[in-house]
């Protein structure tokens, strides 16, 4: 219970930002996200590009497997899904940017729900098995239906055009990937004041005891495929929009374990978490490289020795958030909310 | 005694973190010295490919050293500025972006085929920067597609086709069976595989497709055993799973002769497979380390390097030397640094002398160097001995 901050109205409860802080944050955050392209490098938009996408992905991958309970290792395939979907689209159709963008998520939902039907019987490892399964199916799909995907060497895009302006430089990316993101992840926050949100948590917590609360099971459990496969869809058509090359292998499972990893050390069932996951997933191996340079002058042909050390350092990490931060680096900004709402009268 | 609390861990590591960046970032300002020739690399020193990275990172060097040492080019001193991409596509546009924004970079060695089609249409758009790579992709090999790209050999569909030829001269109307691995860098020659086979009047008895790192190959060696080939290709592997497939065919008294492409054609990754490996072929579009046909440049390379220097060395001196002969032709014009002057520089490059790491003359008049040869293993001398003359391909 927050002190200070007692509501009049049902809907001040409910609201997304409940606290002066909070909103004042989300002002410097959307402030940032505003002015980022003005004061960054290609590399650094390049990489607030990514950050996004992978975002979008994993806020996805947490509506599934943090807030519902089911655990996917398929959510790469999705993604695939929407990236193709977009690249046949813009190649062969010649359809406006938004609407492929629309289309890969809802074909990506569609398929979403297919791969999810085995959710009803199976949970768990089984059901990540059954997801892997599934990715291992798309992916011969991308490969031998070449009249569509291309076959093994994929399809390569045009730059997308929004009000005809074509999208060529990471900057004019980032004004498409930025708001989409921006609305996809509010769009998520909100699902769970809902409704629909409600029910996912009720059948991670216990799904028998939802059922019995009277939530449809089936039909809660493939909403949540479907979403989760939507987000994909779109992260994969912006992923194609933005390396303008969709190949089978621009998917593998690798990227599905990646955004898995990144739900978990970001922090499972919030929205905070996934978002802080991708961005550390992303981030942290690039920021490292910059230590790599820093011992340039020290260490001759650092770059060649310490690579390796960079992996390392990278993974060990992950395990030591995993180990000591098991509730995800969301948790440290918790602590940190908590320490400041009390400061100056508790440290 | 101190104690330290999980918290306090934990901004210990995120500290670190953020100060490898923050302070890194100050870093960043790492600008060339003037008049200084700089090849941006994005290089895999970790990750699947990292024993290709690592020995093209040292023939690169090398050969920037050597001509370093003789005034440079055009005078001015070559630097490599390089960063380790983990053999990921995302990655290596991520170095490729940040290696620019940090030096003026007119030439670059990029890591696979998948960077190469993803950085092209940003090549382009810059018309700055000439790129030859560690990818030999057939689909790269078209100029006017990746007008700003090059190979430093022959692309995959050549390879085969050098096999072909020699296959074709040394047993004309030869049964051959194509087997490659799953994947795009494995399924790239099959289309002109079958057309240069018919071509040259040679047998496709059969196509057979694995995972790219299949470990029971039984039943696929059982499709051999019903072909009964003369020759085998492999494509789109480095060593597994072709030492199992020659052993089992070799048990099952198949006289088969097994051939590979160039990542499966380094002489050490055959040292540990033992006799099995005796007898395999491939294509090499360079001299070895250890071949004793006269070549200054590998006289040289001895001296630098008394140990043997693994054939992604060759590939990377190779590259080098034709990014800065194209620079060269560039400076000596009078020209503006530009990529499609580059690039117009490197078509003019004709019967060029490499100092015998190619045995021929090359000549580089649109994306590849179409030339190659093949070499056998010995396992009793772990070494590749060539048993062809050099083979021109293509146009």
């Amino acid at each position: 219970m927050i002190i200070g901050t007692a509501k009049e109205t049902y809907r001040a409860d409910e609201a997304l930002l409940t606290t002066r802080p909070q909103q004042v944050w989300m002002a410097v955050l959307l402030a940032g996200l505003a002015v980022l392209p003005f004061t960054f490098n290609a590399y650094w938009t390049y990489l607030a590009c990514l950050v996004l996408i992978n975002v979008i992905a994993a806020t996805g991958l947490n509506v599934l497997t943090g807030f519902t309970g089911l655990v996917s290792l398929g959510h790469a395939a999705f993604m695939a899904i929407g990236a193709y979907t977009v690249a046949w689209l813009e190649r062969d159709i010649g359809t406006p940017l938004l609407l492929n963008l629309l289309a890969g998520g809802l074909l990506a939902a569609g398929i979403g729900v297919i791969v999810g039907l085995p959710s009803l019987r199976v949970k768990g490892l089984y059901l990540a098995i059954a997801t892997i399964a599934a990715s291992f199916i798309l992916h011969f799909v991308f490969v031998e239906w070449t009249a569509v995907t291309g076959g093994s060497a994929g399809i390569s895009l045009q730059p997308g055009t929004v009000f005809g302006v074509a999208l060529v430089d990471y900057t004019q990316l980032y004004w498409l990937i930025m708001p989409i993101c921006v609305l996809m992840v509010t769009g998520a926050a909100n699902l769970f004041r809902n409704r629909i949100g409600r029910a996912f948590i009720a059948i991670r917590d216990r799904d028998i005891s939802a059922e019995v609360l009277g939530i449809p099971i089936l039909r809660y459990k493939l909403m949540s495929f479907a979403l989760a496969s939507f987000y994909a869809g779109v992260a994969g058509g912006l992923w194609a929009y933005f390396f303008r090359v969709v190949t089978p292998e621009s998917f593998p499972l690798l990227t599905s374990i990646f955004l898995l990893a990144a739900v978990i050390v970001g922090g499972m069932g919030t929205i905070l978490g996934g978002v802080i996951g991708a961005l550390f997933m992303t981030l942290v191996p690039e920021l490292l490289r910059f230590g790599v340079e820093l011992l340039g002058p020290v260490i001759p042909n650092a770059g060649l020795i310490l690579s390796p050390v960079r992996t390392i350092v990278f993974g060990a990490l992950i395990v030591g958030f995993l180990v000591f931060e098991p509730q995800g680096l969301t948790e440290i900004v918790q602590r940190i909310r908590r320490f400041f709402r009390l400061w100056p009268f508790r440290t | 005694m101190t104690t330290v609390s999980r918290r306090n861990l934990l901004q210990l590591m995120g500290a670190t973190a953020l100060s490898a960046g923050v302070l890194g970032g100050s870093a960043l300002q790492v600008r060339a010295e003037a008049g200084e020739l700089v090849i941006g690399g994005s290089l895999p020193l970790t990750g699947v490919f990292a024993f290709a990275g690592i020995a093209i990172e040292r023939g690169i060097q090398d050969y920037i050293k050597i001509v370093n040492d003789a005034g440079g080019i055009a005078g001015r001193q070559v630097r490599l500025a390089y960063e380790d991409t983990g053999y990921k596509p995302d990655t290596s546009v991520a170095v490729f972006n940040k290696l620019t924004s940090q030096n003026d970079l007119n030439l670059y060695y990029g890591d696979s085929t998948a960077f190469a089609k993803t950085i092209a249409p940003e090549l382009q758009r810059g018309g700055k920067i000439l790129m030859g790579g560690a990818s030999f992709a057939s689909e790269l090999n078209d100029p006017e597609a990746y007008p700003n790209l090059f190979m430093a050999g022959p692309d995959y569909s050549e390879m085969i086709s050098i096999l072909m030829e020699y296959i074709a001269a040394e047993k004309p109307g030869a049964k051959v069976v194509l087997v490659n691995s799953d994947s795009e860098f494995g399924r790239d020659p099959i289309e002109s595989s079958r057309k240069k086979a018919a071509d040259l009047g040679l047998e496709i008895a059969a196509e057979i497709i694995t995972p790219p790192t299949a470990v029971d190959v039984s039943t696929e060696v059982l499709k051999l055993r019903r072909a009964r080939p003369d020759y085998v290709i492999f494509h789109g592997y480095i060593l597994a799973p072709l030492p199992e497939f020659m052993s089992q065919a070799k048990q099952m008294g198949l006289d088969t002769k097994f051939m590979g492409t160039f990542w499966s054609m380094d002489s050490s990754i055959w040292a540990d497979v033992g006799e099995t490996a005796d007898g395999f072929m491939g294509v090499m579009p360079y001299r070895y380390y250890y071949d004793d046909e006269p070549a200054p440049m590998l006289d040289t390379i001895r001296q630098m390097r008394p140990e043997y220097q693994a054939t992604g060395y060759t590939q990377g001196m190779i590259t080098a030397m034709v990014l800065l002969e194209s620079a060269r032709r560039v400076i000596e014009a009078g020209q503006e640094m530009t990529a499609p002057a580059l690039k117009a520089a490197m078509n003019t490059i004709t019967d060029f002398d490499t100092g015998g790491l190619i045995g021929v003359p090359i000549s580089i008049p649109g994306n590849s160097i179409p030339v190659g040869r093949v070499y056998q293993y010995s396992a009793a001398e772990q070494k590749m001995l060539p048993v062809s003359d050099w083979i021109k391909v293509g146009g």
